[in-house]
């Protein structure tokens, strides 16, 4: 009984899925295999003809390389973020979880306020012009790193929660400073929690279209988003090197999905057990 | 020459006091045990010696320097914890040699004192694994090497044998004694256990709520316990306490009376007790024999027959319940009439302060 | 203080430097300062810039006047609604959807990994991505949903050309790519709930939905805190996918208010754009702080 009611669950599953889920992304696929008349028919149909590489070409080469650099600048965005927001968010979480202090309340506060409040752009634009670091890729990073360290911060306080001090102390008795502590101790041990939290970041930052909208203005600096975003409009009658385009930049966290499945899963899913 | 010494050492944790001011030497090789019940603040003790706590008051030297705001590294101390606290991502080498590579100690030098310590403690084959690769005994052999390659002046122990079984726990009791022995290094040692205690120890150091009981070698410690706490503390079965009248004062003796014995004299220090006055007796469950014209007459309660001997649960007319083994097999009746008898020179008298009156 | 002072007498002690601790507030710093200058210092700063007619290069303080022409402006009091609503519609659908998709992927199903995975892919898909090909598939003449509709003889809406509805259109495209995430949350949680109740409950003479109902739902209770509160205030904070889609239109009908803080940054009215700012703040505080509470409380009682 309860298998031949499973199996048509199953069968329902797996066909409203596809409709659901599959369909659109076939649908990007095919439109990139198109010509371009064909693609503007916007129609569910199979390609006539192999126009994929034709329409590769014509995307990444049109306005002068444009989509190389983008990718080439969003590469740089999210290594760089990520790589700072790991070191800084897992120092602060073992500070914070290991050492109980008054301003403790008070730090915790301002880290659940970055969870919670869009940043305030164009106040933040003033300051990044007053620095010198508005519409520069490093200024980005900066703010991409400033974004994500609440998070992150938590994410490793409730990992590092879990392990136990006496090997800070053993280490300590050993002859390790502070940060011979955290960075032959503590951090290898943050392994799988830094798989996860690498995975998670890049994946947003390498997604970001706000932040590199208000704050890297101009073509020289833009991120494969904002150059999907602005094509999106000088492609208007080329359908096929819009989903092109598309198909392309979904590639990295397609690639990431592949791969590091459970890690992703595990960040977006912490806290969901606790609360 | 590597001793310690404590002055009035505290240590408070906001309001609450847990360590009240302990005043302790402990000799160059010396082998100490920290013993006491949990939350009598041993624990806490010894991490004030390693630096792992921040002394409140008081003054500690380790071989005569005030150590109180060094560093752990350079008080010339190596620690064994509890749960081992080896480093889950380092190999048994890298582990034992982690010390000295933060010393930055020449390779080839700490190369040879890794597998020097590594002989000593019959680990030599489990130099390449993870901790996680080894059982419980042989991460304790580990944590051990790790205290040795340092050479320290003090070795540390916080309850290093708690989480072994009972067979593994007497081995590594005997290794450590054995450790001790070939180093000559002063030891330092906590537990709960009162069988390692008297067995590893020079010197016993008893603690209760913050506050040293009394000070002493293990055998001293069961024949002359300080007062009512290091009595019942020190010894299995627990020692048997009843409350009896002072009927006369001797020069040497009290004779003392009550609901559960006929009159008996003691041998004691009499100075300020007076006839009429509440005192405890104490006697070991040991010291008690099975006698027909004993003085003390209990109904049996539950019996454990081991064998070699028995332990039975008497209840005394005044309803206090006492302890008392025998040699040998007996056979005995719940409900059944025993009459005790015992040395009146193995008994002890406690004062109504709670200190023993022991003979001078 | 008189304990301290009456114990320095009793005993004299040698006060000697305390030893630094092993975890030093330094490691604060880094992060402190990239912080406490691009976020928080620009978030204090709004409250002030709020409050003026501003060029970015001088501000003339004009009190409360942004704030009098949000709450005068039709088109930013829509702004206003819109958000609320858009963040009501999707957490409340992602809430729904999520525990039916968890619970129908924690059951035992064929192709319970395909469907997983399927399921969770579009939170991963760039949002400008997802946008641009809805924007496509919601075509009201060309786009194959209405197409679709036709072939079974139903005429589709203008998804997003029909005032009344593109904020629902885009709403459904954020359920659609948001979902796979409340989905793993719930998964998570329904997975650690230990199977003894299960039995228990059966033993009892539970039904599978009498479980689902006694057991599940108030267990995974902290799962659907998460969940509502991630999608409620990402809802309240949306931009990219009603830019990539709609951008506010047609006219103002989609309009948010982080998209209308966009649109006063670009025509330059940066006071007013700052004052949009607080205004969210104020909005996000207003109802995600009770909503915790609320949350929070009704867990305590259980």
């Amino acid at each position: 009984m309860s298998f031949v009611r499973n199996y048509w669950l199953s069968a329902v599953a797996i066909v409203v899925s596809a409709v659901v889920f599959l369909i659109p992304f076939s649908f990007i696929i095919l439109m990139a295999f198109k010509d371009k008349t064909q693609a503007q028919l916007l129609d569910f149909s199979w390609p006539q003809g192999m126009h994929l590489w034709s329409n590769i070409v014509e995307v990444v080469t049109t306005r002068n390389w444009m989509l190389l650099t983008a990718f080439i600048n969003s590469t740089i965005l999210t290594v760089a973020s990520v790589t700072l927001v790991v070191i800084l968010s897992a120092m602060v979480g073992f500070v914070l979880q290991r050492r109980k202090t008054k301003f403790n309340g008070l730090i915790e506060f301002l880290i659940l306020a970055g969870l919670m409040l869009p940043p305030a752009v164009v106040p933040t634009i003033w300051l990044l012009q007053g620095l010198g670091l508005f519409g520069k890729l490093h200024g980005l990073v900066l703010i991409e790193v400033a974004y994500s360290l609440p998070f992150s911060i938590l994410l490793y306080r409730a990992f590092i929660a879990t392990i136990p001090r006496e090997l800070d102390e053993a280490a300590i008795i050993d002859g390790a400073r502070p940060f011979d502590v955290f960075f032959r101790i503590v951090l290898p041990l943050l392994w799988p929690v830094t798989v996860t939290n690498i995975v998670v970041q890049s994946v947003a930052i390498f997604n970001d279209f706000t932040n590199p909208l208000y704050y890297l203005p101009g073509n020289a600096n833009a991120t494969v988003q904002l150059t999907l975003y602005n094509f999106q409009s000088q492609f208007s009658t080329s359908y096929n090197l819009l989903f092109t385009n598309i198909a392309l930049i979904t590639i990295p966290p397609l690639i990431v999905f592949l791969f590091f499945n459970r890690q992703i899963v595990a960040g977006m899913t912490a806290g969901a057990v606790k609360g | 020459m590597a001793g310690l010494e404590l002055k009035s050492l505290r240590k408070s944790y906001g309001n609450v006091e847990v360590i009240k001011g302990v005043d302790l030497t402990i000799e160059h090789g010396e082998f100490v045990v920290f013993v006491g019940p949990s939350g009598c603040g041993k624990s806490t003790l010894l991490r004030m010696i390693a630096g792992l706590e921040d002394i409140t008051g008081g003054e500690l030297y380790i071989a005569g320097k005030l150590c109180n705001a060094v560093e752990p590294r350079d008080r010339g101390i190596a620690m064994v914890f509890q749960s081992y606290a080896l480093y889950p991502h380092m190999t048994v080498y890298d582990n034992v040699g982690f010390g000295l590579k933060l010393a930055k100690t020449p390779k080839d030098v700490r190369d040879k004192k890794i597998r020097d310590a590594a002989r000593i403690l019959q680990m030599e084959h489990l130099l390449d694994r993870k901790p996680s690769q080894l059982s419980g005994g042989q991460r304790q052999r580990v944590a051990i090497g790790r205290a040795i390659v340092r050479q320290p002046e003090v070795f540390l122990f916080d309850e290093p044998l708690s989480n072994l079984d009972a067979a593994l726990r007497v081995d590594t009791r005997m290794e450590i004694a054995k450790l001790h022995a070939d180093l000559g290094a002063t030891m330092v040692y906590v537990t709960h256990d009162q069988v390692e205690a008297m067995t590893l120890a020079d010197k016993i150091v008893v603690l209760n709520a913050g506050v040293v009981q009394q000070v002493g070698a293990p055998i001293e410690l069961y024949q002359r316990p300080a007062n009512l706490f290091v009595a019942g503390f020190i010894g299995s079965p627990k020692m048997n306490f009843v409350s009896v009248t002072v009927e006369a004062v001797g020069a040497r003796t009290i004779t003392v009376t009550g609901k559960d014995l006929s009159s008996v004299a003691i041998p004691a220090n009499p100075t300020g007790i007076k006839p009429g006055d509440t005192v405890t007796l104490g006697v070991r469950p040991h010291a008690l024999d099975r006698n027909a014209s004993g003085t003390i007459v209990g109904q049996v309660g539950l019996v454990e027959r081991l064998g070699n001997e028995t332990i039975v649960n008497l209840k005394l007319p005044s309803e206090a319940s006492w302890l008392v083994v025998f040699d040998g097999d007996h056979d005995l009746a719940v409900g059944q009439s025993v009459a005790l008898s015992f040395a009146p020179e193995s008994a002890i008298i406690f004062g109504a302060d709670g200190m023993a009156r022991h003979p001078a | 203080m008189a304990v301290m002072t009456e114990t320095a007498a009793a005993v004299p002690v040698v006060q000697v430097p305390k030893r630094r601790s092993p975890y030093p507030a330094s490691f604060f710093l880094p992060a402190a300062v990239i912080y406490g200058v691009l976020f928080l210092l620009p978030t204090f700063a709004s409250l002030y810039f709020s409050l003026t007619r501003w060029t970015l290069f001088n501000s003339t303080f004009i009190g409360l006047d942004n704030f009098a022409q949000f709450l005068r402006e039709p088109f930013l009091i829509k702004g206003l609604i819109n958000t609320v609503l858009y963040a009501v519609i999707t957490s409340g659908l992602k809430v729904v959807l999520g525990l039916l998709l968890a619970v129908l992927l924690t059951s035992q199903i064929a192709a319970r990994g395909y469907l997983r995975s399927v399921v969770f892919f579009p939170v991963l898909v760039s949002t400008v991505g997802v946008g641009i090909t809805f924007t496509i598939l919601m075509h009201p003449t060309q786009g194959m949903i209405n197409e679709a509709l036709a072939v079974i003889g139903i005429k589709g809406p203008g998804w997003l050309v029909n005032p009344s509805l593109a904020l629902f259109s885009v709403a459904l495209v954020d359920v659609w790519k948001g979902v796979g995430l409340a989905t793993v949350i719930y998964i998570a949680g329904i997975v650690a709930i230990p199977k003894d109740y299960y039995e228990a409950a059966r033993i009892d003479g539970s039904t599978k939905w009498q479980s689902f109902l006694y057991v599940t739902l108030p267990l995974c209770r902290p799962a659907t805190v998460t969940v509502i509160l991630l999608s409620f205030i990402g809802g309240l904070r949306t931009f990219d996918l009603i830019w990539a889609m709609t951008r506010g239109g047609p006219g103002f009908a989609s309009d948010t208010v982080a998209s209308v803080i966009y649109k006063q940054y670009q025509a330059g009215f940066y006071g007013l754009s700052t004052a949009g700012n607080v205004v969210l703040f104020i909005l996000i505080a207003v109802l995600v702080v009770p909503l915790t509470m609320l949350l929070n409380r009704r867990e305590g009682h259980e």
